[in-house]
């Protein structure tokens, strides 16, 4: 008997890690549209700060209820898949997610929309193959930036810098991801721009430590790089460590979403910029996006281009 | 040539990177016959039976089977040739039931299914066969006390044809009767013309059932004799290479002293009838009962080993609280399992690490050990004790059983216990070194110390012990002076409870 | 001892000591031919810090190997741990002193407060390790979210960053050192002490020690524990070497200590291995990944080529086993 309290009470402290659900409990009586903000791991700064800024939001807005939810990790689809599902359930009016999974989301958001939920996709798009497979547009709403683009400003602000003939690395992000594709195709796209010599491009899984590892081995191959590129912020982090162990002040960093922890770094010359991508706005031209749907003053398809600054020296000012 | 022999094996030799298991070793066995494997152990009777059945490849030399070469790769390959042994050790699945155990290469099926209702039936055969029919086909084989354990092993070997049947000392734990009904029925296996090859420490087994003897003396053969031509003085002769005069050693100059340790109503779960008994300084009390009959559990019990529900344990006229092995143990008593290998010794640890377990206090200081102190303590025990060892470093994994207790012993003798509780001391060690344990046991009580010894070999008891206390059903039945001993009385006590269950 | 008996025991001890050594060996040998900058004393200094915290984490957790027991919560562990240190590191209201003081404390304490929970835990209701660890690796985490919000915590005293980029003479990286002293205590621990013996005698067969009066119990928790302060203290390591803190970091760090342990010839039923063969197996995985990146391996290649190594080593260690086994049968 006590084994299984213990158990219990161990499994009810480990729920909060899974799923983080605040927010409204079907509050539909006073007339507000409800909606559902379905976002990835809250252990990423970027979610933790759009959730925030969401929540302000909707509080100052008063026209609408807003429940958010957020996942365990990057990749924990099956949640989110249960998140869409109990949202569904609860008869929300709007649900507005961030998927986990390009194509593995498509069906429940299926579920959404044949249940009579407006769903609009935004952070990452749905797999467009999959949109089709399941019988919905190709072209489905998506709100959200250009990572490509992103990549490229920042990519060709580093050409600038470095001049003709640069040497520079890519550290990637994971592999799978589309973003993490898309971002490195935006740095081969300034590489391209600015005739810089690529001395190597390898993944570092998003993650400090092993981008510092990475970074560290690749500048014992190649002494001579000058600037390097970084898909986010936290790989940025690590590379400019292990630049700061090796000595080296000489080597260019960019990298990408403007984590608070980069701004001393640009501050203080030890990285050269990166992007600036508000994670709150983009919810917010999200919600109201679905706002008009709802009111039907648009359809539900096309690209609401959520805006990317470069984010050097000057942007902190 | 007219085959009579089921299995001939003509100068095998089996080599170990410095040993030599088996040298040259000739032996036939005829078809139905009961053939008896002896030899003290490391004599190569263990090396013999797994180079028959498949588990090591002879260096030298050739088998024989029914007239054909015979050189099995693997143990399935030699149970195919329809060659089965009865481990000592079981080799049997605890939480299966004992007709999936019987059956468990080659389960009867039906659409795909396991067919339960063959099964059952099929095993229920079998296990009348052996003596097994008091227990259910499906009840758990961890159910089983250790005797019928041994019974489902030989049904299991008889589930398939088998043509040799091998045994390794099957008697170890059996009681009288159970060892009758086995007799009768190897006898029937014989007579349906199963040849027999039977490995035994029970020399006065040999008689009653042996109709050759073969002999093995370091790896070598000694000879092969028809039962009716020797005497046990022979066979212990051939087997240690010299005469043993007394089988049982016992010193008339120890008498027992004052109490020592008096259990008072002892009661355990699964126990619920209160045992007493009391034992005295340089007093070897011995326990005999059936195997089930609450013995082993008592001493557990006693132990702190297992948790006990009341009972009141003395010691110098002190009350103990013994909650745990941890309590007993710095009282001054120890105890030595049945189970050597599973809970006694720590086999991949070598002789020092084991001797010194019991007591690192004393070899070490704030916490570090002192090896150098270890180790002159561990060679000063191995060499009063004559174990048998090619160094301290040694894994007590590759000594022989009677060195293996040996080992155990010391380590008790280490922490200077004063009571020393042994279940089942001799269980599988050759007569040489069962010898050497029991002028141990006399050198302890000598010393002073308690004895209290569990055994199922009767003879042994009656031999050994000034005192016998008889379990029967979880009760103390009786106690015996040693002037009182006489087997039948012992038995009408081991039987007592059992009579109107 | 016969001359016989006592080269079994050389070639026992070469066998039991040295055997992966031989791996590490073939590795290094391989790449410095395949890569020229692999032998240089920059690249080995880089190898040395790279290793460092992996064998931190792996020398507490052949502790609990050697129990036969695992530790699946390191990895949230050294975030939870990084997230308490950090907060105390930033402070503005402690001096410098005082910080680093009780950042090292604190986070040391933390870590061996979960081990003790997570030993506690596993032996009051005897629920296997891996579950009761699995558990805690969300609880950390989490735990480790929740107090930072998931925020990364940096602005790091400058004295505390530059330690962690000291190297002395050249090829000593101090985080390295670290690590060393750690191995080097743990052997001492694992070898020489009471307590170091019952780890192994209770790894191989428990129920002897207990019945032989032992407090098994204690030992067991005792090792947990001190599997907890080596997260401690590496999480410490963690924060000299990036000089943040995050809520985040430490994913799969338990599988690379399990690894090191293993591939360090520890068995994972318990009661065989040692800590220099755990640091030798953290230094197989750190010389793979830095020797196949410079001779120019491609990502997915380098992880194939890692995955494969770590089962070849293991299997090398079987042979090794069973080569000494026929040695003494």
């Amino acid at each position: 008997m006590k084994k299984y309290l213990i158990l219990l009470v161990c499994l009810l402290i480990m729920i909060p890690a899974f799923v983080t659900a605040n927010g409204a409990q079907e509050e539909k009586e006073d007339g507000k549209p409800v909606v559902g903000l379905i976002m990835k791991s809250l252990a990423n700064e970027f979610f933790m700060a759009m959730e925030e800024g969401a929540k302000a939001y909707a509080e100052e807005d008063g026209t609408f209820e807003l429940m958010t939810m957020g996942m365990n990790s990057e990749t924990d689809f099956d949640s989110q898949v249960n998140a869409v599902d109990s949202l569904i359930t609860q008869g929300v009016d709007l649900i507005v997610l961030a998927p986990a999974d390009s194509a593995g989301m498509v069906a429940p958001v299926k579920r959404a929309i044949d249940a009579g939920v407006t769903v609009i996709n935004f952070d990452v798009t749905l797999d467009k193959e999959a949109l089709k497979a399941a019988g919905l547009p190709e072209e489905f709403l998506f709100v959200g930036p250009d990572n490509t683009d992103g990549a490229e400003m920042v990519g060709n602000y580093l050409g600038e810098t470095l001049g003709s003939g640069g040497k520079v690395f890519i550290i990637e992000g994971n592999p799978g991801a589309d973003n993490a594709k898309q971002r490195k195709n935006g740095f081969m796209k300034a590489v391209e721009n600015h005739n810089l010599e690529l001395l190597a491009s390898n993944t570092a899984h998003w993650e400090t430590e092993e981008a510092n590892t990475l970074m560290t081995n690749l500048l014992t191959k190649h002494p001579d790089v000058q600037g390097v590129m970084c898909a986010n912020d936290s790989m940025a982090l690590g590379v400019v460590r292990a630049l700061e162990a090796a000595g080296r002040s000489d080597v260019q960093v960019v990298g990408f979403d403007n984590i608070p922890a980069v701004k001393d770094l640009i501050m203080n010359d030890k990285m050269l910029a990166t992007v600036h991508m508000d994670g709150a706005e983009m919810a917010i031209l999200a919600f109201n996006a679905g706002f008009e749907i709802l009111d039907g003053k648009r359809e539900n398809l096309g690209w609401v281009q959520s805006p990317l600054i470069l984010a050097d020296k000057d942007f902190f000012k | 040539m007219a085959v009579d022999n089921i299995i001939e094996l003509k100068n095998i030799s089996l080599f170990f990177p410095g040993v030599k298991a088996l040298d040259s070793v000739d032996l036939d066995v005829r078809k139905g016959e009961i053939h008896i494997l002896l030899g003290e152990n490391g004599a190569g009777k263990s090396s013999l039976v797994k180079t028959i059945c498949g588990v090591y490849k002879q260096n030298n030399g050739a088998m024989i089977l029914d007239g054909e070469t015979y050189s099995p790769q693997n143990p399935l390959a030699a149970i195919q040739s329809g060659i089965r042994v009865v481990y000592q050790e079981f080799n049997l699945l605890s939480y299966l039931s004992i007709a999936e155990n019987i059956f468990f290469e080659k389960l009867p099926r039906k659409n795909g299914l396991v067919d339960f209702k063959r099964l059952n039936a099929d095993a229920r055969k079998l296990m009348d066969k052996v003596g097994l029919n008091q227990v259910s086909p499906k009840a758990p084989v961890e159910s089983l006390g250790v005797a019928q354990m041994q019974l489902v092993e030989i049904a299991k070997a008889l589930s398939g044809d088998s043509r040799v049947l091998i045994l390794d000392e099957p008697t170890a734990t059996l009681m009288p009767d159970e060892i009758d009904t086995l007799f009768d029925l190897l006898k029937t296996l014989r007579d349906e013309g199963v040849s027999i090859i039977y490995i035994s420490h029970r020399l006065n087994e040999i008689f009653r059932i042996g109709d050759r003897v073969s002999v093995l003396r370091n790896g070598k053969m000694v000879g092969t004799h028809p039962a009716e031509e020797l005497d046990i003085k022979s066979i212990v002769k051939m087997m240690v290479g010299r005469s043993m005069e007394n089988e049982y050693p016992f010193d008339e100059t120890v008498t027992p002293g004052d109490p020592l340790l008096e259990v008072n109503n002892l009661i355990f779960k699964g126990s619920p009838h209160p045992k007493s008994f009391t034992l005295r300084k340089g007093e070897i009390l011995g326990i005999a009962g059936l195997v089930g009959s609450g013995r082993t559990e008592t001493m557990r019990a006693l132990f702190g080993a297992d948790p006990k529900d009341a009972g009141e344990v003395i010691l110098h006229g002190n009350t103990l609280n013994i909650q745990s092995p941890r309590n007993a143990v710095q009282s001054g008593l120890c105890l030595l399992t049945e189970d050597r290998k599973q809970q006694g010794l720590i086999l991949d640890m070598n002789c020092v690490e084991n001797t010194t377990i019991t007591d690192l206090g004393s070899v070490s200081s704030r916490g570090f050990l002192n090896k150098q102190a270890e180790r002159e303590a561990t060679e000063k025990q191995i060499r009063e004790m004559n174990i048998k060892t090619p160094g301290i470093d040694q894994k007590t994994l590759y000594l022989s059983g009677g060195n293996q207790q040996k080992i155990l012993i010391g380590k008790w003798l280490f922490r200077d216990s004063e009571v020393f509780i042994f279940d089942e001391p001799t269980r599988g060690i050759d007569v040489g070194a069962k010898y050497e344990i029991y002028l141990l046991l006399w050198k302890l009580a000598a010393m002073g110390r308690g004895i209290i010894m569990v055994s199922s070999d009767l003879p042994e008891l009656m031999g050994v012990c000034h005192r016998i206390a008889v379990f029967s059903d979880g009760k103390i039945t009786g106690e015996l002076e040693r002037k009182d001993f006489d087997a039948e009385s012992i038995l009408t006590l081991s039987y007592k409870e059992y009579l109107h269950a | 001892m016969s001359e016989k008996s006592r080269l079994r025991s050389v070639v026992n001890i070469f066998l039991k000591e040295v055997g992966i050594g031989v791996v590490l060996l073939v590795l290094v040998v391989a790449f410095s031919l395949g890569a020229p900058r692999f032998f240089s004393i920059i690249n080995v200094a880089n190898i040395f810090t790279q290793i460092s915290i992996n064998t931190v984490i792996a020398v507490g957790m052949t502790f609990v190997i050697l129990l036969g027991g695992i530790d699946l919560s390191v990895g949230s562990v050294l975030a939870l741990c990084s997230i308490i240190a950090g907060k105390i590191l930033v402070n503005p209201e402690l001096s410098f002193g005082m910080a680093i003081v009780l950042s090292v404390l604190v986070s040391v304490v933390s870590g061996m407060l979960i081990g003790l929970i997570n030993g506690f835990i596993s032996e009051t209701w005897k629920i296997h390790s891996f579950i009761v660890t699995l558990g805690m690796l969300n609880i950390a985490r989490g735990l480790a979210l929740q107090i930072s919000q998931s925020r990364t915590i940096f602005n790091f005293p400058k004295a505390f960053n530059d330690f962690g980029t000291t190297t002395y003479f050249g090829v000593l990286p101090a985080i390295f050192l670290i690590a060393l002293i750690l191995v080097i205590l743990g052997s001492i621990i694992l070898r020489n002490t009471v307590f170091g013996r019952m780890i192994f005698a209770i790894g191989n067969n428990e129920e002897s020690v207990r019945l032989s009066g032992h407090n098994v119990k204690f030992y067991k928790i005792l090792a947990y524990t001190i599997c907890g302060g080596t997260v401690g203290i590496a999480t410490i390591m963690y924060m000299l070497r990036m000089s943040i803190a995050s809520p985040i970091l430490g994913v799969g760090f338990e599988l690379n200590a399990i690894a090191a342990v293993v591939i360090g010839g520890t068995s994972m039923s318990g009661g065989k291995g040692s800590l220099v063969g755990t640091f030798l197996g953290a230094s197989i995985m750190g010389v793979l990944n830095n020797g196949l990146l410079l001779i120019g391996m491609g990502d997915f290649a380098r992880q194939i080529v890692t995955g494969v190594i770590i089962i070849l080593a293991v299997i090398l260690d079987t042979y090794r086993t069973r080569f000494s086994a026929m040695l003494n049968d």
